[in-house]
């Protein structure tokens, strides 16, 4: 039996009345990539963010590395690494600052920031930026110097919302190295992406969700099988199956809404 | 055809303005209660108009003059205004601007749409307008010509700002903004009668806009009849003023606009916001090079503490305290010379009024850039495993420390200048620093979550200058009653210790509604 390290159950989330999570189950285990797909508006933003703790689930439970996220906020933090799809970084720092204020929020010994500051800085070419202003660096750069943060207290698991967005290829190669040489070490990998392609060479499993619920999950070949496209289908070929079969329950839904009116279904799991 | 083009602009534009406002209904209720703060001084401004008209020996000549100022004044600062030339929201550049719609209906919207957009902010004209004919009881036709001819001024204000505005961008030349910039001078000098009596420019020895129009509404006020040559002055500049829009809306000027990355002057947007700190930072981040953020500190919150007065530094808030006080410093300087030349005006009453103002405009200057920088930056320390507590807690102190140290380097220089003593000033400013900066920061944090950050930070500046005003009232009475009875130093002493007590215990109080707000942010 692996380890899980990621563990959502019945997880619901609504904003201003539209609900982007319904009753989520995902399961992430230790020493994996595991991917996150899902169609646009399918809740995997969301889910990473209840994850990291930037937003409050409605209703469901999240354990990471077995701390249950609700009683113990803080704790498990020490654990991720976590970058966002839009990463905003303080302008006002240098690389280095930057850095080295990552690494004292998460209680990173000072000898270590040092070690691992350098280390980043120079697996990601930024030598000659260190004590430039993160304002003056390109969307690329700044993408790795949020991934050099997220690292710097070298976490059990590595959360990436479109990891790849604006990074040059030779970049993208060399994150993808990153990620095979921690799940080499047991650390786990969790990354949502829209890039399919990249999903099917990079994890070892993955989750499709949408509409905010988990419609499969598990290696290419139960995905092939679940969806019934043939073995030797491709994962783009799996995802808009199973992403065009799960339209039909909300297909239905939307009919019974209009049937009950909205207030009879808030809360309903679906 | 064209009108419904014309309304779908308008209707267009006043969605996108006052979008954040549609956003949420605290911003809707942060809006009353800005509109409804400026009734008691409007109130009391019309009660100070009707008894100057109702005196027996009015000067009405010296009313004229007055008024004219003051219209001028608004005329300056449209001109003003259109020196920048014409802008435009991006959105109006990709959805207007590449549609078959003509400058000219373009125009004619964006007109109707500067008006409205406006009435929220400029209402208390018309409430000071209603307030002051009610109670001097002007009869209705009078009170209805009045009216219209205010409107029809407005329109003539704005006619002018966007034709000028117009032309600047498309001629961009040299002399004609020289030439405006020479006509606000000219409209302008002639208030300086109101200093000094040997000045012998008068508003109503020239043929300006703004003397036309206040001789027109006070001989309304004062029954008497009009002159033919108020009305054809003014009819003439709305005339010309008409004609030189309709050219310039028949010329395309749509290339030559000067984009704003804004939706909206409200827009809360991530590149808004960055977009607007680059700019600050570029300028600033040069000076504040020279100090780094060390590795090697021991304590978590000193650490922080550091961060955040680095960022004060390199965004350009510290200057912006430091230039601040300076120019209180310059203002207090020409009130001492002023005060030294003529009767005994008590400058230690001015000093204390422009410190008690002051010093609460500073924690909000403060927090406000701190919003501004920190918006989108907030999801790194939330997803560390630091208790976001620590981080309320390193801002205040920064806030605090800030808010109080500045003014009173300023206030012990003054003090030794003047001769002043300088305990009450550094007691009212310690007290309006820790009161003013934990309260802006307790509702900064609260509008910071996701479900309240459309709410514009002016709304929340407002509502923050409220809540601080009114919690250091005893602050100001106790400080009011001491200047007045010119109680001595240890009294003053003796009074502190209960005014910090209090303060500090506000300070304690919105630093734990605070941390609990942080910790329940959602981004």
């Amino acid at each position: 039996m692996m380890d899980r390290v990621i563990e959502l159950l019945d997880v619901w989330k609504a904003y201003d009345g539209v609900q982007a999570l319904r009753g989520l189950n995902l399961e992430v285990y230790k020493g994996e990539i595991f991917g996150l797909l899902g169609p646009n508006g399918a809740g995997k933003t969301t889910t990473i963010k209840i994850i990291v703790g930037l937003l409050k689930m409605d209703r469901g439970s999240v354990r990471v590395n077995n701390f249950d996220i609700f009683e113990e906020p803080y704790g498990y933090k020490k654990f991720i690494g976590y970058v966002p799809e839009s990463v905003s970084l303080p302008d006002y720092l240098t690389l280095e600052e930057f850095l080295i204020y990552s690494g004292k929020i998460r209680g990173v010994p000072n000898e270590q920031i040092r070690e691992r500051m350098n280390h980043y800085i120079n697996l990601f070419e930024l030598t000659d930026k260190r004590r430039a202003l993160i304002l003056s660096l390109s969307r690329g750069m700044r993408q790795k110097i949020a991934i050099a943060a997220a690292l710097i207290h070298d976490p059990d698991i590595l959360i990436l919302d479109e990891p790849f967005i604006g990074i040059d290829p030779a970049g993208q190669h060399m994150i993808k190295e990153i990620f095979n040489e921690r799940v080499k070490d047991g650390k786990t990998i969790f990354i949502s992406t829209h890039m399919l392609d990249t999903a099917e060479r990079l994890c070892n499993r993955v989750a499709i969700i949408h509409n905010g619920q988990n419609v499969a999950s598990g290696d290419l070949k139960n995905l092939q099988q679940l969806s019934e496209v043939g073995e030797n289908a491709t994962l783009e070929e799996v995802f808009l199956k199973l992403t065009e079969e799960a339209k039909e329950p909300i297909i239905e839904e939307t009919a019974e809404r209009k049937r009950r009116g909205f207030l009879g279904l808030i809360g309903r799991k679906i | 055809m064209s009108s419904n083009i014309i309304l779908d602009i308008y209707k267009l534009k006043i969605k996108v303005f006052f979008g954040s406002f549609r956003a949420s209904k605290t911003s809707l209720a942060l809006l009353a209660i800005y509109a409804l703060g400026f009734l008691p001084s409007v109130f009391g401004f019309s009660l100070m108009i009707t008894s100057a008209v109702k005196q027996e020996n009015a000067n009405i000549d010296l009313y004229v003059e007055n008024l004219a100022a003051v219209i001028s004044g608004f005329i300056s600062v449209i001109l003003l205004l259109a020196l920048r030339g014409c802008t435009a929201y991006e959105y109006e550049q990709s959805l207007i601007f590449t549609s078959p719609v003509t400058p000219r209906k373009f125009l004619f919207a964006s007109l109707f749409a500067d008006l409205t957009e406006s009435l929220p902010f400029t209402h208390p004209i018309f409430v000071l307008f209603g307030a002051t004919v009610y109670s001097l009881g002007i009869e209705p036709p009078s009170t209805l010509m009045m009216f219209f001819l205010i409107i029809f001024f407005i329109f003539m204000l704005l006619f002018l700002k966007i034709s000028l505005s117009i032309l600047n961008s498309l001629y961009k030349r040299l002399w004609l903004k020289a030439m405006m910039l020479v006509f606000v001078i000219l409209s302008l000098l002639p208030a300086l009668a109101g200093f000094s009596t040997g000045f012998p420019l008068r508003y109503s020895l020239l043929p300006h806009p703004s003397t036309f129009l206040s001789r027109f509404l006070i001989n309304i006020v004062y029954s008497k009849s009009s002159q033919l040559m108020d009305i054809i002055g003014l009819l003439s500049y709305f005339i010309f003023s008409l004609a030189l829009f309709m050219f310039v809306s028949g010329k395309n000027f749509f290339q030559h606009v000067t984009y704003i990355p804004f939706v909206s002057p409200f827009d809360t947007s991530m590149r808004v916001q960055t977009l607007k700190m680059e700019r600050t930072i570029k300028t600033f981040s040069r000076t504040g090079m020279v100090f780094t953020l060390n590795i090697e500190s021991k304590s978590l919150l000193g650490f922080l503490m550091k961060k955040e007065m680095l960022r004060m530094l390199r965004d350009g808030s510290l200057f912006s305290v430091a230039f601040f006080y300076i120019i209180m410093t310059v203002v207090m300087s020409f009130t001492s010379i002023s005060g030294r030349q003529g009767a005994e005006v008590p400058i230690y009453a001015f000093f204390i009024f422009f410190i008690s103002t002051y010093s609460l405009i500073v924690p909000l200057m403060l927090v406000s850039n701190w919003r501004f920088s920190e918006f989108e930056n907030i999801w790194i320390p939330l997803t560390s495993c630091l208790d976001p507590r620590l981080i309320s807690k390193a801002l205040l102190y920064d806030f605090m420390l800030i808010a109080s140290l500045v003014p009173a380097v300023v206030v012990l220089i003054l003090s030794v200048i003047f001769s002043i003593s300088p305990l009450l000033p550094l007691v009212l400013i310690s007290s309006t620093s820790i009161v003013g900066s934990s309260t802006n920061l307790y509702l900064m944090i609260k509008f910071f979550g996701k479900k309240r950050r459309s709410t514009p930070s002016f709304l929340i500046g407002w509502a923050s200058m409220l809540l601080s005003g009114l919690l250091l009232i005893p602050t100001y009475v106790l400080t009011i009653l001491s200047t007045y009875l010119k109680l001595n130093d240890a009294i003053n002493a003796f009074i502190s210790i209960p005014l910090l007590i209090y303060s500090i215990f506000i300070m304690r109080y919105f630093l734990k509604k605070t941390g609990e707000n942080i910790i329940n942010i959602e981004v």
